[in-house]
């Protein structure tokens, strides 16, 4: 009963070997420019002496799309868009090859305008003209109707069968429409990449011997089967936090409160743990200045990390975002939180002496000792990870609500552990935890957690259901499927019903034989529709998944299933 | 960077008078959609706050609800108002350039005096917010221009007497719609007079004739009035399609008017096209507010050219505004004792009809015509619900800035009442202090709030 996990991130890969919610072995390996053999060499080491068979579960953790992404290293794509009136089409500016076909959708799916034929046919041609080869065709409201981006994308494969075309109801079913084009495009733009990826992995483990089901993780702390995340490789941006996130949840008692601190070389990531589940974004996640409808763990990234340069400014000691390379301590050109550490103790990571004279060229000036600058130097980086922390309590405070239940339910949490991993935890987290009234923890496997939570993270599974009776028909967000439905009488338990049928057909689907017995259901309203004091049908709106959670807790003396 | 709008969605998703009323789940749903599906949220001017409650408190500073706040409110009520005083905090600090609460339930139909529900409205937003901006963070003037199809007779009920507070309504003409009020002969108290103006309007009339009143009546007026905060009691029941209103106005006609009122906050009102005009109303305004281009936001069924104003109505409304300016500008010679009678007192009498709830008030109002400040309010309600008996109350109003013979004066009234068997309520709201006192004979039991 072996259980793999891999997180490929920025600097290290780890991974890891649980054996009974025991960690069997670790190993932390330096990311190359090539993910797939950082993987590989991470992978071969934790299971040193172990024979691939006896492995039930390998889940990856990987920033490959992420880096992809913020290093613009993807094909260009041409946006054919249907916006139809509202805002200004001046908002649509995704930095790409932009074509506008008038038509429109209302917000029950009603064409209000239709797609005008001659201006999709030059919109198209241009396009091919500018040498577009990816396309993606986003139309406002096509969750609720598909057809007029379905038209449009039969077109364009007719008039160019090599194009690669997404469409984006298949894409995001969530409303917002500059989010479903972001989210095409990044989906159109990675795909091809990400395909190869995949298969390179299935094979590479395979010649190991390894055939269990192998995972990915995504951002929303869930897990897809690797062979079908291809559908959605953008889902898998920022699982990193989501991994180390997931990693101090198994490595805590169930139930907490928490705060994940993790401080790395030039950011501290920061992750909310409620009564012991992760917190969820209530928006998609940002990249690289797009936003998307990505569900994603409410992850803060703060500018500040063990390795961020410090300067004083006439008589202000200041802490920048940037790094100029390792600290100075360990040879590098700029004192840094680092060598401040080294001077009080804190650290045992290079040179002591290195360490005080880096200290002593910001404190001398200011009549301080290499000790007092140190203590200022701690000082600031508490204090700004602290004010972040309060934030985003604050931030989580004030999520909108839209209903009178959510604004009566608003509660005030604060965290009772403050819980650090990552290379730099160790020097700061008592002070955190002190600033916010809480208990510091370093949990045991503290460096290697984002490997753990990738180990112990499971699949998840959501339907979004939307019926109009009077409109006659129902759509799955998810799956972005929409068909017709003849009966007014409709009722919620019927709704509810249907809801859980999608959500055993996305099992299937997804290969997760897991029985669909526990279904939570998340949202289910209903709309009564009057026109002229009669009721003339039902809106129902019901959202269900699968139970979330891990596989279990490390060290807790509880068996992983 | 410039500052942001503000922007509050309570669509109360959980929240209606009755499963078929025009006050249901329904009514923002589609609202909902539109500016969700739009992105609105994530432009950068546009900032989305959460709702919060209003205390009783904030509510018991402007209503006399009988027998208490807590048998008119529910938590719906708390949140709608609270939301309007969460954006209230945020544009007076500074954190908004303005902000819009599109919130559910209404409420400017909701007087003073509150028995129970009339015209969908139990609390009035923007009366609880005008008394909260000026208690806690000590504004003088504020304007309250209303742009439902209906008057707004509740805000001007509650703001009569007051000079300090603008209201000008306008509307369609009472004698074709609830609540048959608004006519261009109320113009407030004695000791408010011109404060109030009122434009009914013959129905039919459209965008054209809306921006006549806009800058031949209420933006002159506005700027005389200099006041510190402007609300626009945003109701959008006067779109074309409107299935209670008869009248013509445009997404674009309601956003062109926002961007000249310029209002620091808007607060939605009624509006009960929820398919065919909520969406691309409240979108165009918001985009109003926010300052981007509204000219894309066109009602499906909309084509420019599609209304034509018939001349001999729209120049009916161009006399009642020519008309109410002429009354504005010669407001402070007017002869008060000619038009209001003499004597230490102004007194009028009311019938309210509730029909929300088919209660049937009588109310006597006495206004004490001060000369020192702007006179404290008695007022002797008698609320009849046919199966049951009546309540009978007495209410007295102290205002903000009340001179000390006023003050006397009131509480005397006050405490006096509370030994007359006639009563079942005495109530006390006093603003200068900041406290309202309830007295309920039945249980000799006397409440207080302070703020």
């Amino acid at each position: 009963m072996l259980f793999i996990g891999i997180d490929v991130g920025g600097t290290f890969t780890d991974a890891v070997l649980l054996d009974r919610g025991c960690v069997r072995a670790s190993a932390k390996v330096q990311t190359k420019e090539d993910l797939l053999s950082s993987l590989l060499e991470a992978l071969d080491k934790a299971m040193k002496g172990v024979s691939g068979d006896l492995v039930e579960r390998v889940v990856l953790s990987t920033t490959m799309i992420t880096n992809l992404i913020v290093e613009k290293k993807y094909d260009p794509v041409g946006l054919l868009l249907i916006p139809g009136p509202g805002l200004s089409h001046q908002h649509y500016q995704f930095n790409t090859g932009t074509y506008i076909i008038p038509g429109a959708m209302d917000y029950r799916g009603r064409e209000i305008i239709p797609l005008r034929r001659e201006q999709m046919e030059n919109a198209i041609m241009d396009l091919a003209d500018d040498g577009y080869k990816n396309v993606a065709v986003v139309g406002k409201f096509s969750s609720r109707n598909n057809r007029h981006e379905k038209e449009v994308a039969a077109r364009l494969r007719w008039n160019y069968p090599d194009c690669q075309v997404e469409m984006g109801h298949q894409v995001a079913g969530q409303l917002n429409f500059p989010r479903r084009v972001v989210s095409t495009m990044l989906t159109c733009a990675t795909r091809e990449k990400y395909e190869y990826f995949v298969d390179s992995v299935i094979t590479a483990l395979s010649q190991r011997g390894i055939d269990a089901p192998v995972f990915i993780l995504k951002a929303d702390g869930g897990t897809l089967p690797l062979p079908c995340s291809t559908r959605v490789p953008i889902e898998t941006i920022f699982s990193g936090p989501a991994a180390s996130t997931l990693g101090v949840q198994a490595l805590t008692p169930p139930g907490e409160t928490s705060v994940v601190v993790d401080i790395g070389g030039t950011t501290t990531d920061l992750a909310l743990i409620l009564s012991g589940s992760p917190l969820l974004a209530s928006k998609g996640a940002a990249i690289d200045d797009y936003l998307t409808h990505v569900r994603a763990l409410a992850v803060k990234s703060v500018p500040v990390g063990g390795d961020s340069i410090v300067e004083r400014v006439g008589k202000e000691i200041i802490i920048y975002s940037e790094r100029l390379g390792p600290p100075y301590c360990q040879g590098g050109p700029m004192p840094t939180p680092t060598d401040a550490l080294r001077v009080l103790g804190l650290t045992r990571l290079g040179d002591k002496d290195r360490a005080r004279e880096a200290m002593d060229s910001l404190g001398a000036p200011l009549g301080m000792s290499p000790g007092e600058a140190a203590n200022k130097v701690c000082n600031l980086v508490i204090d700004t990870i602290s004010a972040e922390i309060q934030l985003m309590f604050t931030q989580w405070e004030q999520e909108p609500a839209y209903r009178v239940w959510e604004v009566l339910e608003k509660r005030k949490e604060r965290p009772s552990t403050v819980v650090g991993v990552g290379g730099g935890a160790a020097g700061f987290i008592s002070q955190i935890a002190a600033t916010l009234g809480a208990y510091p923890v370093i949990p045991p496997y503290a460096p290697v957690a984002n490997a753990i939570g990738a180990a112990v993270a499971l699949p998840t599974l959501e339907v979004t259901l939307r019926v109009d009776t009077e409109q006659g028909y129902y759509s799955i967000e998810e799956e972005g499927f929409q068909e017709a439905l003849d009966d007014a009488n409709f009722t919620e338990q019927q709704a509810l019903d249907l809801a859980s049928k999608w959500l055993g057909k996305r099992a299937d689907k997804y290969g997760l034989n897991q029985r669909i017995e526990d279904v939570e259901i998340i949202r289910r309203e209903v709309f009564n529709m009057v026109r002229n004091w009669v009721t003339t049908g039902k809106i129902y709106d019901i959202h269900v998944q699968t139970p979330r959670g891990i596989l279990g807790h490390i060290g807790a003396g509880g068996e992983i299933k | 960077m410039e500052k942001k709008t503000g922007l509050i969605f309570f669509p109360a998703f959980d929240w209606a008078i009755s499963p078929t009323h025009p006050e249901r789940e329904e009514r923002l749903l589609y609202t909902r959609d539109q500016i969700f599906e739009e992105g609105v949220m994530d432009l950068p001017q546009i900032r989305e706050y959460a709702p919060r409650l209003a205390s009783l408190h904030d509510i018991a500073r402007v209503h006399f609800c009988v027998p208490r706040v807590q048998s008119q409110v529910t938590e719906a009520h708390l949140i709608a108002a609270g939301s309007a005083l969460q954006l209230g905090d945020a544009v007076v600090s500074g954190d908004i350039k303005n902000g819009f609460a599109m919130v559910r339930p209404p409420g400017h139909h909701a007087m003073r005096t509150v028995h129970g529900n009339r015209g969908f409205c139990n609390i009035n937003n923007e009366a609880v917010l005008v008394d909260y901006l000026r208690r806690r963070h000590g504004l003088k003037r504020i304007a309250i221009i209303d742009s439902d199809v209906h008057h707004g007779d509740g805000t001007q009920d509650i703001f009569y007497h007051d000079p300090d507070v603008l209201f000008i309504s306008f509307h369609q003409d009472g004698r074709t719609i609830f609540p048959g009020t608004g006519f261009s002969h109320e113009l407030g108290g004695p000791q408010a007079y011109g404060t109030t103006l009122n434009v009914p309007m013959p129905p039919g009339i459209g965008d054209e004739t809306l921006e006549y009143i806009v800058d031949n009546l209420i933006v002159p007026v506005i700027k005389d009035f200099k006041p510190d905060f402007i609300i626009n009691s945003a109701g959008q029941d006067n779109h074309y399609s409107d299935p209670l209103g008869s009248m013509r106005f445009t997404a674009r006609g309601y956003a062109d008017f926002t961007r000249k009122l310029n209002p620091d906050m808007a607060v939605l009102e009624g509006g009960y096209a929820i398919e065919t005009a909520l969406p691309y109303l409240n979108l165009a305004i918001i985009l109003a507010l926010a300052r981007l281009d509204y000219s894309y936001v066109l009602e499906p069924d909309y084509w420019p050219g599609r209304f034509t104003e018939n001349a001999e109505r729209a120049s009916k409304v161009h006399r009642t505004v020519d008309y109410l300016r002429d009354v504005w500008e010669k407001r402070n010679s007017a002869d008060i004792d000619n038009i209001f009678g003499k004597g230490d007192f102004y007194q009028r009498k009311k019938f309210i009809y509730y029909d929300t709830d088919y209660i049937e008030e009588e109310q006597i109002e006495k206004v004490k015509k001060c000369s020192n400040c702007i006179g404290y309010l008695l007022i002797e309600s008698r609320g009849e619900r046919g199966y049951r008996a009546p309540v009978r109350i007495l209410a007295v109003t102290v205002p903000f800035a009340a001179c000390e013979a006023c003050q006397q004066e009131a509480y005397d009234a006050y405490h006096q009442a509370k030994k007359k068997e006639q009563y079942d309520y005495v109530y006390m709201q006093d603003k200068s202090l900041d406290t309202c006192l309830n007295y309920e004979r039945d249980k000799n039991h006397e409440w207080s709030t302070e703020g």
